[in-house]
């Protein structure tokens, strides 16, 4: 069966077609939800199954006929970076509907269940785009679902938020429109046929000059910047973060931002190689800025989602830190810290959520002691914030010592390794300053009275986060399954992104 | 004439028919089945013109050279038939709650069609003058056709009087086209311009002339200030209509003019249509985001779009891609403009009134398929996939980055940023916002939901699928290129 991803966007869209006839049972549409991204999800394992580790191109590759007359193609396929992208959407994506069907969302399931569904072809699509009109599809497909989900279902400054969210994405993604079409344009051959798709845009992008690099890269940087969030474009986080149901946090969090840095690691390494170089020192310093800068707000905020939100600006700056460094440590690092970043942000937000539904309070000045009475709830959310700051044996601390790695062998310009990368490292300190200064006031202290007849965990809540909890230990303990099928694709794109020169031919 | 040229003018004919057919309809039919009767009567019609445009005659020229068959006429055609059915197809219901006369109603969309269908067959500047005053005239009538209604006897006189004055202006222009290549039909024009060169003086204000005349009709700012007024007065199926049809025609004629006639010295001329585009575009979307009312709104944003669509105009050299562009744009835009308009029809409110912000406040539960269709066009108009709006978006920055103009498309992308501020703020008021305490009341109409449930339908499954119309609309530019 070759057609795995594409039943991968099926299976979602399938699923809308229940949810539509059941639209007045409420009962009903939350089973059709989790048995959809369930589903989705096996098949996505099922997926990863059938790749073949340590060939760096891509791999089950579907192309169809799509717009002939404009020369686009529906072009779909995985290499080692998307094929554990895509299984970490699903699982995040059904532990966010699993998890909504608890009770947290209680007006209007079904159009929740459907955005939810809708999110999840946007989110697939896009780790599995190989065509840049496709990509741009999806790409802006998760923007509306999330932009009702923050808008109905969030909290008291949603509108506020939500418009905030689409507003500053909406401008990343119209200028990478522009970006496009130059793109589409540019590769024109002598007979005029034009291509978005990936691998032939690859081998021909020698046709790209260098000032044509430098506006372009500039215009798909700044969507996938916005998107990330880097620093300076970050401001629309927390608010959406804030003001998003937990389940959206999670996908919002575990997803959306990644959406962010496969893009550079997609399109923006291997297209516009002399573009990276021109916006190199740039894109480093903005990393290490938002490394810093993230950590510091994280430390003084007096709200606990927005704390965790801040923390996600500070993550994603190994991220790009480890992406542009452009040497194979950083690479994998980077790409492992966006999985890890997945699971432990989701799961914090998770942890967050879950505790805001008992306590209705998430100012940490009113929390405190609930260690006392949520023996479980403390150990789940313990280790994830362990890992969250980078503990060894916990999965956080892979991604960042890599990246940490890679920076300092990183030589480029401006000032090189040895200056970013102890900087960086500041960061990793500070990270267990925050998390571990936020955990003590929130779960140690005297017990309040208002809280004590409160529950642990439910039934339901642990088989949200048990998943994550495994995965969080396992990418811990043993990271190199996970790293052989990553580095052969990285390896393959940090030589793509140095040498303009170098070509491959793309798929078997 | 000969029988091929009457032949060639078939679907004209037919729709001229169906408005009379329709005149003499509503004096015989008795007045409660005339409520149904005569929208369904009309739409059949159309639907046999619509067939009558795909028996195609020879391309070729016809009535000695004044009239012009070609892939180009054909596209024009369809797309305004289409546009008339869906504004027959949205009325019925808001008409017999307004006591609107739905003979002359029907009649008026008819004739204006004929009108419209003429200009895209003009192949000389007679032709399409009378083309253009006979789509206009009817319209000016559809305007003020709630005579009881102040504010629908303010928007037919201004429209009348500016459009008086844009015609008085392009046929001043025309007069000196003439003066200067003695000649009227577009190819004699086109090959003396050629001949003479580089533009000069008389050119020039021909040239000026023309381009400030078709402005008017087509709304390009700074020739705008009629629209926000006219289009607000007017009955709102009526207003449906206007922002589509003839702005359609208007880009017709502009095409064929401009692009046409005039083509030789449009290389000169592309770099002050692409500031005309800049500022229609950005002059209408910033002043849509100051409205709080629907109507006024969805008025502005109209001049936006006029701005998106001359700037695939001013990346003429840029070849094929650019009329496909402008055609296609056409296309998507009477389809979600119109389809737009037309969701105000669930609100029952006095006079000629579109629904204020506040009072969309819930609709998304109030009416649910209304609300979700009206979401459809509102995100389509953005230009967010997958929908027709995005794929419209996309042909027109290609002809205009491959023109050069990169600082244009740049604008346009910023602008539909800007756009997407007000339209979702709509989506905001119909779905985060519940309803207030007193809210209007609520119509539907059968007809009114079959049609925008089709043609919400047609914004997804052509967003997705565009193929065809793109592949359409690529045949249909080909007459215009040198």
């Amino acid at each position: 069966m070759t057609n795995v991803l594409s039943l991968l966007v099926v299976i979602p869209l399938a699923g809308l077609i229940p949810l539509f006839l059941f639209r007045r049972d409420e009962r009903a549409a939350k089973q059709v939800a989790i048995t959809t991204t369930f589903v989705e999800l096996v098949v996505s394992l099922w997926m990863v199954k059938q790749f073949v580790i340590g060939e760096p191109g891509f791999q089950l590759v579907e192309k169809l006929e799509w717009l002939p007359s404009l020369g686009i193609s529906y072009l779909v396929g995985v290499d080692g970076i998307s094929v554990l992208l895509v299984p970490m959407t699903t699982l995040l994506t059904f532990i966010a509907v699993l998890y909504s069907s608890g009770g947290a969302i209680k007006t209007r399931i079904v159009e929740y269940m459907t955005a939810f569904l809708l999110l999840e072809i946007g989110m697939v699509g896009v780790f599995i785009a190989l065509d840049l009109f496709l990509f741009y599809i999806f790409f802006e497909l998760m923007l509306v679902p999330m932009y009702l989900i923050i808008g109905i279902w969030g909290g008291p400054r949603r509108i506020y938020a939500t418009l905030k969210f689409v507003i500053f994405t909406l401008a990343g993604s119209l200028l990478m429109l522009v970006g496009i079409v130059a793109v589409y344009l540019q590769s024109a051959d002598a007979s005029g046929s034009r291509t978005l798709s990936l691998p032939d845009l690859i081998e021909l992008r020698g046709r790209f000059p260098a000032d044509f690099q430098f506006w372009v890269f500039l215009a798909f940087a700044l969507a996938f910047a916005i998107k990330m969030p880097m620093v300076p474009f970050h401001t629309w986080l927390p608010d959406a973060h804030v003001e998003a149901p937990t389940a959206g946090s999670i996908v919002l969090a575990g997803v959306l931002l990644k959406a962010g840095g496969y893009g550079f690691l997609r399109f923006g390494l291997p297209l516009f190689p002399i573009g990276v170089q021109a916006w190199l020192p740039v894109l480093i310093v903005l990393s290490v800025i938002a490394i810093l800068y993230g950590a510091i707000v994280s430390a003084v905020q007096k709200d606990l989602k927005k704390l965790v939100a801040y923390s996600s600006v500070a993550h994603m700056g190994f991220v790009t830190l480890g992406i542009f460094v452009l040497n194979l440590q950083g690479g994998v690092g980077a790409v492992l810290q966006m999985l890890n970043h997945g699971f432990v942000t989701g799961a914090l937000f998770l942890f967050v959520g879950i505790q805001y539904e008992k306590t209705h309070r998430r100012m940490i000045a009113d929390l405190g002691g609930l260690a006392n009475m949520w023996p479980l709830f403390t150990t789940f959310f313990g280790v994830f914030v362990l890992a969250s700051l980078g503990l060894p044996g916990l999965n956080g601390f892979i991604g960042e010592f890599l990246v940490l790695l890679g920076t300092f062998k990183f030589g480029g310009v401006p000032l090189g390794g040895l200056f970013w990368g102890p900087l960086a490292a500041i960061g990793v300190i500070l990270a267990a300053v925050y998390l571990l200064w936020m955990f003590q006031r929130v779960m140690y202290g005297p017990v309040r009275e208002a809280y004590r007849a409160l529950p642990d965990l439910s039934r339901l809540e642990i088989a949200c986060a048990l998943p994550l909890l495994l995965l969080t230990v396992i990418l811990g303990v043993v990271p190199q399954p996970f790293i052989a099928y990553i580095e052969p694709s990285v390896d393959r794109l940090i030589r793509l992104a140095t040498d303009p020169s170098f070509v491959v031919v793309a798929f078997k | 004439m000969t029988g091929a040229d009457i032949a060639a003018v078939y679907p004209e004919i037919i729709v001229t028919a169906v408005a009379l057919i329709v005149l003499v309809a509503d004096a015989v039919v008795d007045r409660r089945r005339a409520a149904l009767a005569l929208p369904l009567l009309t739409i059949a019609g159309l639907v046999v013109a619509l067939a009558s445009v795909f028996n195609v005659v020879p391309a070729a020229q016809y009535f000695r050279g004044f009239v012009t068959i070609d892939a180009f006429t054909s596209f024009f055609r369809a797309v305004f038939i289409l546009l008339a059915i869906f504004a027959a197809a949205i009325s019925p219901a808001y008409l017999a709650r307004r006591r609107v006369p739905a003979g002359e109603y029907y009649a008026i969309i008819c004739f204006s069609t004929v009108g419209a269908m003429t200009i895209a067959l003009s192949s000389d500047l007679i032709t399409l003058f009378i083309g253009l005053e006979t789509m206009t005239i009817p319209i000016y009538v559809l305007a003020g056709i709630q005579r009881t209604d102040r504010f629908a006897n303010e928007a037919a006189i201004k429209y009348f009087l500016l459009g008086a004055f844009s015609s008085a202006l392009l046929l001043y222009g025309f007069v000196w086209l003439y003066g200067i290549t003695k000649a009227t039909d577009f190819v004699t024009i086109a090959s003396v311009l050629t001949a003479q060169g580089i533009a000069n003086g008389p050119t020039i204000v021909a040239l000026a002339l023309v381009t400030v005349g078709l402005g008017f009709k087509a709304a390009i700012v700074p020739f705008h200030q009629w629209t926000p007024d006219a289009y607000d007065g007017a009955p709102t199926p009526a207003t449906a209509f206007m922002s589509v049809g003839p702005k359609a025609a208007a880009f017709a004629a502009i095409l064929r003019v401009l692009l046409g006639a005039l083509g030789p010295l449009g290389v000169d001329w592309s770099a002050v249509l692409a500031v005309l585009a800049a500022l229609t575009m950005t002059g209408g979307n910033i002043v849509a985001l100051a409205q709080t009312n629907t109507k006024r709104m969805l008025a502005y944003s109209s001049i936006a779009h006029t701005g998106y669509i001359l700037a695939a105009v001013a990346a003429a050299k840029a070849g094929p891609s650019a009329g496909a562009a402008v055609l296609f744009y056409v296309f998507a835009y009477g389809l979600m403009n119109l389809g737009a308009f037309a969701c105000l029809l669930y609100f029952d409110l006095e006079g000629t009134r579109g629904a204020s912000l506040d009072e969309l406040n819930g609709f998304g539960r109030r009416q649910p398929l209304g609300a979700l269709a009206f979401a459809i066009f509102l995100v389509s108009l953005t230009g967010i996939p997958p929908t027709i709006g995005f794929v419209a978006k996309f042909v027109v920055i290609q002809p205009v980055l491959d023109a050069g103009l990169a600082w244009l498309a740049v604008v346009i992308a910023l602008n539909a940023v800007l756009a997407a501020f007000y339209y979702l703020r709509v989506v905001v008021r119909m779905y985060m916002y519940d309803p207030a305490e007193k809210v209007p009341r609520l119509v539907s109409g059968r007809t009114l939901s079959l049609s925008l449930g089709i043609a919400s339908f047609a914004v997804i499954v052509l967003g997705i699928l565009p193929n065809s119309i793109y592949q359409w609309a690529l045949d249909a530019a080909q007459p215009l290129v040198h």
